[in-house]
């Protein structure tokens, strides 16, 4: 393993750290499926409502490329399509059965996974619905089956406020992890690099064959893909990696093991306002007040995901796709009197403003709190010390707003994706959202080609 | 608090949507946030958000001016009595600077006021805190003779052509409050400049230092000729000599400048660079020294640095950072070239003793060239080093 320390960032001490015990959920009543989650998809609803599905039934595809399924994650009863605004996709909603019967799968040319080709591989990840956990870069978009990867990243870290410990999650599942390693690494003629903490223990990653392991240390966004890329094996216009988590590496390999759509999940219950906090494991899809074990307050914000980069889902809501956490803040929004002028002993800022940035406060409750009105930006010098990557954050978000993509492109938005720059727009005096110009300007970029 | 708090939601409803009040809800808007914090909530990802807003940014330069708005009062009130030949009274220096100082500020902030709340109602956006900023950074460079309606019409300019025209806050060119004074500097020179505008009383003239040192005989020492105009370095370094308002006492600058640091709101950058720029360029020109040349070549740095604005100008002026260059490097230079022009400006150009007003105003000028060269050579070396 090589290591690498990354110095900007910063992490943000955030009350309510999830213990690392794990408990395992009996399955859950519903599931969701959330069109939303898959990025770059344009998906079509296959099955209708009272259609009964076992695990592994396609219930979406691409309408481009009809091969990218969505499969269920469990087996029962199709019970509401939901829509939103101009019927846009929100949800699939399953009433489970508890019986998870498993779809049949194409039985594979060989048992032996290193026997199998690139082509067949693809194939099978494709008829399983497992593709949607490969990602590419650039655009944060599921990866296209019809291109070639100049490497593939592997991410078994993460930095986002209280979350999952992956490198604990992956403790002896060393040799589905490897398989797992050995399936993607047909993938691409290129690297396979695996990054995950510099101190990481679980076997599964400090002994993974045929891949380059990091070990990477810094303060968040240090365990996001992008920094991964950067320091790695950048991208320019035209190139482009795959990247997954890896959790999916092992819903991958159980693929090719046991021939079946693995719906685990390892979810970290998390925030100040979860009693309960410990990580779960559960099935994709699961709902929050299942998670929560009907733990639910008045007056909190469930988000599915971190604080940084989640989703507020609310309490009715169910978990996202890539997400393995859930975090439970107070919803906040009370006016405080004053606030510009008075001193703060418990206010929590990364700015030197209030009295609270020179007594290191060990542990921070937040709520969701704006905690000031937008206004242009003013302060243009902070952003640079939360990024992690070789950008000059003020003057590509000024390429973005001015819609300069020759000039957006030539700073580094390619490298880029909104969650790399939670950190920004966090700190930001005038409320700038900063996640959201870089997002605005990879989708334009994407549209125009 | 509850109680402002419900009061406030009921003064809210005279200026919704289509209520008559409604054209006025920005003004209302800045009361309301003023009292009480907004308390909405992120409407997306990242759900959590640092405490700071601009209104406390904003605040914290105004808390950094204060030093400097007690010795404008203090000094100014002071330089009255000395004139007079009243006999030294501490209450009496106050009383009379305050007569003097705070119409120019009640001017100042009421005019640039209003500009600003009627751009925000016709624009129909916040009423940006800056102008707390603005406004009294503007007050402080004028001279304490300055007849009010040449107040009103500085900060007019300063605020609508320099800032507004723009887009406001955060979208100018050049520093307002500069802007305002540097109109005023060339429209009516006669009360901004010359040896009867610093002490205000009529028909009184005193030079300020600066002034003493440009018109001193050619090859003399400039110390020389401060001391014997009655300007010590100790007075200048404390602020008890005429000058512009708020300008002349270096230690409240310092004291201004020990809290923007300590908060970080002001660029350590730019200020580091226009002390060095500064330094570096007077200690070249005392090589140059001699007898056919200007009293100024002989002045050393630090009469340099408690001389006229240059210590107000580099640490609340130039440190604007809207006006400023916006990258690391460039702040560097930017600041640097800031030291170097003041002492150019001060010691080649005589027709102006002073150079911070005009330094810094060109470097505003210059900061966005600035950035495009150093945002290129970062363009350059991202691409050698992903080939």
């Amino acid at each position: 393993m090589e290591f690498i320390t990354v110095k900007k960032g910063k992490n943000i001490p955030l009350k309510g750290k999830a213990d690392k015990r794990i408990e395992e959920l009996p399955l859950p009543d519903r599931i969701a499926i959330k069109p939303p989650d898959f990025k770059g998809l344009r998906l079509r609803v296959l099955a209708k409502a009272d259609d009964l599905v076992k695990v592994g039934t396609p219930i979406l595809e691409d309408k481009k490329n009809n091969d990218i399924k969505i499969v269920s994650p469990a087996s029962g009863k199709v019970v509401a399509i939901n829509r939103g605004l101009k019927r846009a996709l929100l949800e699939v909603v399953i009433e489970t059965d508890g019986r998870q019967n498993k779809e049949e799968l194409p039985v594979l040319p060989s048992e032996d996974v290193n026997a199998l080709t690139r082509d067949d591989i693809i194939k099978q990840l494709l008829a399983g619905g497992v593709w949607p956990c490969i990602r590419q870069r650039p655009f944060s978009k599921i990866a296209d089956p019809y291109d070639t990867p100049k490497s593939i990243f592997i991410n078994a870290m993460s930095t986002d406020p209280l979350a999952i410990d992956i490198d604990f999650v992956l403790r002896e599942r060393e040799e589905e992890f490897q398989t797992g390693l050995n399936i993607i690494k047909k993938l691409t003629g290129g690297d396979i690099f695996l990054c995950c903490k510099s101190h990481a223990g679980s076997k599964a990653v400090t002994e993974a064959k045929g891949v380059k392991v990091y070990g990477f240390s810094g303060p968040h966004p240090t365990g996001n893909a992008s920094t991964h890329i950067h320091y790695l094996d950048p991208i320019q216009k035209g190139e482009l990696v795959w990247y997954i988590q890896a959790e999916d590496v092992i819903r991958i390999a159980a693929l090719f093991l046991y021939n079946i759509f693995s719906s685990e999940r390892f979810v970290a219950i998390t925030g100040e306002g979860a009693t309960k906090r410990i990580y779960k494991k559960t099935n994709l899809g699961a709902p929050v007040t299942h998670l929560l074990e009907g733990d639910i307050k008045e007056g909190m914000r469930y988000i599915s995901g971190s604080v940084f980069f989640g989703t507020n889902v609310g309490v009715n809501g169910f978990l996202s796709f890539y997400d393995s956490q859930i975090t439970v803040i107070p919803e906040g929004g009370s006016r405080k009197f004053l606030g510009w002028l008075m001193p703060g002993f418990n206010k929590y800022t990364v700015s030197k403003t209030f009295a609270s940035a020179f007594d290191m406060l060990e542990e921070v409750s937040l709520n969701a709190d704006e905690h000031g009105g937008h206004r242009a930006i003013v302060l243009n010098d902070i952003y640079d010390d939360f990024v992690t990557l070789d950008i000059m954050t003020y003057f590509l978000i000024k390429a973005v707003i001015a819609e300069d993509i020759d000039e957006a492109e030539r700073l580094g938005i390619l490298e880029c994706d909104e969650e790399d720059f939670a950190l920004c727009t966090f700190a930001c005096p005038s409320k700038t959202d900063v996640g959201g110009i870089i997002r605005k300007g990879l989708d334009i970029i994407e549209k125009e080609g | 608090m509850k109680f402002i708090e419900e009061k406030l939601k009921q003064a809210a409803k005279l200026f919704e949507e289509g209520k008559p009040l409604a054209k006025f809800f920005p003004l209302f808007e800045a009361m309301d946030t003023f009292a009480l914090t907004p308390g909405k909530t992120a409407s997306k990802a990242p759900h959590v958000r640092d405490v700071i807003d601009l209104k406390r940014v904003m605040i914290f330069v105004v808390i950094a001016l204060t030093p400097c708005l007690w010795m404008a009062i203090y000094n100014t009130g002071m330089q009255m009595q000395i004139a007079q030949g009243l006999p030294f009274s501490f209450r009496g220096c106050v009383l009379s600077g305050l007569k003097q100082v705070l119409p120019i500020l009640l001017v100042a902030y009421t005019a640039g006021g209003l500009w600003e709340v009627l751009f925000a109602i016709v624009r129909k956006h916040e009423i940006n805190e800056g102008f707390l900023v603005t406004g009294m950074l503007y007050a402080l460079i004028l001279p304490p003779t300055i007849p009010l309606w040449q107040v009103a019409a500085g900060i007019s300019f300063g605020v609508v052509i320099a800032k507004e025209i723009f887009g406001g806050t955060g979208y100018n060119v050049l520093n307002p409050a500069l802007a305002g004074r540097a109109f005023l500097f060339f429209a009516y020179p006669a009360q901004m400049s010359g040896d009867a505008v610093w002490v205000a009383v009529d028909g009184f003239t005193k030079a300020t230092p600066l002034a003493v040192v440009a018109a001193a005989q050619k090859g003399g020492s400039a110390i020389a000729a401060l001391i014997q105009a009655g300007y010590s370095f100790k007075d200048m370094f404390l602020g008890f000599v005429p000058g512009s308002l708020g300008e002349t006492s270096t230690i409240a600058c310092l004291l201004g400048l020990a809290f923007l640091l300590v908060t970080r709101v002001a660029s350590w950058r730019v200020v580091s660079g226009c002390f060095i720029g500064l330094i570096t360029m007077s200690l070249f020109m005392l090589l140059f020294k001699g007898n056919d040349r200007l009293a100024f070549f002989s002045l050393p740095p630090h009469w340099h640095i408690v001389m006229g604005g240059f210590a107000f100008g580099s640490i609340f002026m130039a440190t604007d950072p809207v006006s400023s260059s916006a990258t690391k490097t460039g702040r560097w230079i930017y600041g640097i070239l800031i030291g170097v022009l003041v002492v150019l400006i001060r010691i080649v150009n005589p027709a102006y003793p002073e150079g911070v007003m005009l330094a810094i105003l060109f470097m505003n000028v210059f900061a966005p060239l600035i950035d495009h060269f150093v945002v290129e050579s970062h363009i350059k070396k991202r691409l050698k080093s992903n080939p």
